[in-house]
């Protein structure tokens, strides 16, 4: 039974990391119908930026992360103004190509400049543990948790509540009619990828305080936060909150349950059986539904 | 002589350029060194997937980004019969094309019911998702130890082909599907492919049955993919099913289906060669950042010519337009 519980306990702390991971991947679909093969080579950047900054300036990387998220939202910012932009309008085999080459770029240039070894960022405090009834509770995984689930919400009140958030809002329900209404879509589309990628880091510096991570683990991210964002629906950020749990619980009972890697393959029935079913996602309707073929 | 008037051309012209193109290939062979001959094998094996990919992908429409399945599915089906039941490679070959097949049908029938980007996710789902199943059968596939297929001695009941044998067995491969696409894309089932992609209400008020199309030619793009596969697996001698189940193997299919032209003939033929060749020449000269240029380099293509250089040629014919920046106009916000 402790074994369950505490399967339980680190299948939601890790399921809170995995939301942050996949809720920007889901905003950047759901706003502008972009499925980003690169998501996953962001977090793993957003990584490394946390291990440089802690390793030369020795910065604790909860703190760095604030930096790390304004680095990622420049590159992202500009790698939408400057280069998706300019196909965002093409059938989906465009841009799942481009942003596939941006992926094998960023990867390979990560692994040139800082080598294809496992790193991680390493903190006096993350390891310890508060021990409650028998079940371990990791203080870095806790902290990340809570922050990633802070976040998560934060970003839900900016969206609903902010003049930025809903103009990324109006524009990823009919791009037409926002920009009749004076909202300039490449910019809000730019701030939009920006805004990802700087979740996609901030989660990549918890994902590497918590445990290693190297150029490699890229695509993995990505496939990940595919899951999630159909779980959740589309662009629906609580969603992505629930998909993320939902997967969380889901790696951590299969790994205690079944042998070997079978729960990788449980992780991808649980997809096709929601995408066969249910294509909206789990949660209510997708916003953004309405404007996706299904 | 009879004379060559134009509609004779048209209907038999193209047939003939292919006739043309495969003796040339046969004749290359006896050209090449050794090492060559296995890179030119490597280029066949992708104009194959190119074509197959091209089926379901730039007729039909319906972007499978987890083509690679049938690729893994064929090579396993293939290891595991000639492994353990001693099959023939002549044997498991069709076989394993036809597993494929059936595999495509199966998945199919649920998942062609979804449009663009979820037929794209469930189809990568169930890719990963039988590599997983793959990994974890571990008595009957090695698991992630990998398989390897006896090729000598007693225990081989088909003689290790060697680079000259595969070369011939890619190329005949290559040519299959240039003559299934050749075939399918002037029948009344190819006209119903292209009615699909471009409005599919609309190709079913008209009186297509969808179902049938869509899911007969994701089983013939099943099935050319698994041939590829198990040659593919065989050529291997020991197959591991990271590298069998590789989504990076499905985005090559795309990627040089895309860059030479989606739902043309020629198109995916000018793509496989032109991305093998770069691939290999950078690989060979930048070893380090070959990856990172092929990065660049898809990325630039992509933004240049989104819609493959046959269609480019083509329209740029019609209208008397080279420019480039026409095409990047296109879809740019």
């Amino acid at each position: 039974m402790t074994g369950f519980l505490q399967a339980t306990v680190y299948g939601l702390l890790q399921g809170g990391l995995l939301a942050l991971v996949a809720v920007g991947f889901s905003l950047v679909w759901g706003v502008m119908n972009v499925v980003n093969l690169s998501h996953g080579a962001f977090v793993v950047l957003g990584a490394y930026v946390g291990w440089q900054l802690n390793t030369s300036l020795g910065l604790d990387p909860f703190l760095g992360m604030v930096i790390v998220a304004l680095v990622l939202f420049c590159i992202g910012y500009a790698v939408q103004r400057f280069l998706i932009n300019l196909v965002v309008n093409g059938p989906i085999f465009i841009t799942l190509l481009l942003t596939f080459g941006l992926e094998l770029l960023l990867v390979q240039g990560m692994n040139i400049v800082f080598t294809a070894n496992y790193q991680s960022i390493p903190t006096s405090y993350a390891g310890n543990a508060i021990v409650l009834g028998g079940i371990q509770v990791p203080l870095g995984r806790l902290l990340a948790f809570l922050l990633a689930v802070g976040i998560t919400v934060l970003l839900v009140k900016v969206m609903a509540n902010t003049r930025i958030g809903m103009s990324i809002m109006a524009t990823g329900m009919d791009r037409g009619a926002a920009r009749l209404m004076g909202i300039r879509a490449r910019h809000v589309y730019a701030l939009t990828f920006g805004i990802a990628t700087a979740l996609a880091g901030m989660a990549g510096t918890m994902v590497g305080t918590v445990g290693t991570f190297n150029p490699a683990a890229a695509g993995g991210f990505t496939l990940l936060s595919f899951v999630i964002a159909v779980l959740g629906g589309l662009g629906n950020m609580y969603g992505a909150m629930v998909g993320g749990l939902l997967m969380g619980l889901v790696q951590a009972w299969g790994g205690y349950y079944l042998s070997g890697t079978w729960v990788n393959a449980l992780a991808f029935l649980v997809l096709v059986i929601v995408l066969m079913f249910r294509p909206s996602g789990l949660v209510g309707k997708a916003f953004y539904a309405a404007r996706v073929e299904v | 002589m009879a004379t060559v008037t134009p509609a004779l051309w048209r209907r038999w012209g193209p047939w003939a350029l292919g006739l043309v193109g495969a003796l040339a290939a046969l004749g290359l062979q006896t050209q090449l060194y050794t090492g060559q001959v296995r890179t030119v094998a490597t280029i066949f094996m992708f104009v194959a997937l190119a074509l197959s990919w091209n089926l379901i992908g730039g007729y039909t429409g319906y972007a499978s980004f987890g083509q690679v399945v049938f690729f893994g599915l064929g090579g396993y089906f293939a290891a595991v019969t000639m492994t353990h039941l001693h099959w023939s490679f002549w044997v498991a070959l069709p076989l394993a094309g036809l597993a494929a097949a059936a595999y495509a049908v199966v998945i199919g029938i649920p998942l062609l019911r979804l449009r663009g980007h979820y037929f794209a996710i469930a189809t990568l789902g169930v890719a990963e998702g039988t590599r997983e199943v793959v990994i974890n059968l571990d008595g009957l596939t090695g698991g992630g130890g990998g398989i390897t297929v006896p090729t000598v001695g007693a225990a081989a009941a088909t003689k290790y082909l060697g680079n000259d044998g595969f070369y011939l067995v890619y190329l005949a491969l290559a040519v299959l599907a240039l003559l299934i696409t050749g075939l399918v894309s002037r029948s009344k089932f190819g006209f119903a492919m292209r009615a699909i992609h471009q409005d599919e209400d609309a190709a079913a008020a008209v009186g297509i049955n969808t179902t049938r199309t869509k899911v007969l030619t994701f089983a013939l793009s099943g099935l050319l993919t698994g041939l590829v596969g198990a040659t593919y697996a065989f050529q291997q001698v020991t197959i591991y099913p990271e590298r069998l189940f590789d989504v990076e193997i499905t985005v090559l299919m795309v990627v040089m289906v895309v860059i030479g032209g989606s739902g043309t003939v020629l198109g995916p033929i000018i793509g496989a060669v032109a991305l093998q060749f770069l691939s290999e020449w950078l690989r060979q000269n930048y070893t380090t950042v070959h990856t990172l240029l092929l990065g660049i380099i898809i990325i630039i293509a992509v933004i240049l010519l989104p819609q493959g250089l046959v269609n480019y040629l083509r329209e740029a014919r019609r209208n008397g337009d080279y420019s480039l920046l026409a095409n990047v106009r296109r879809y740019r916000l």
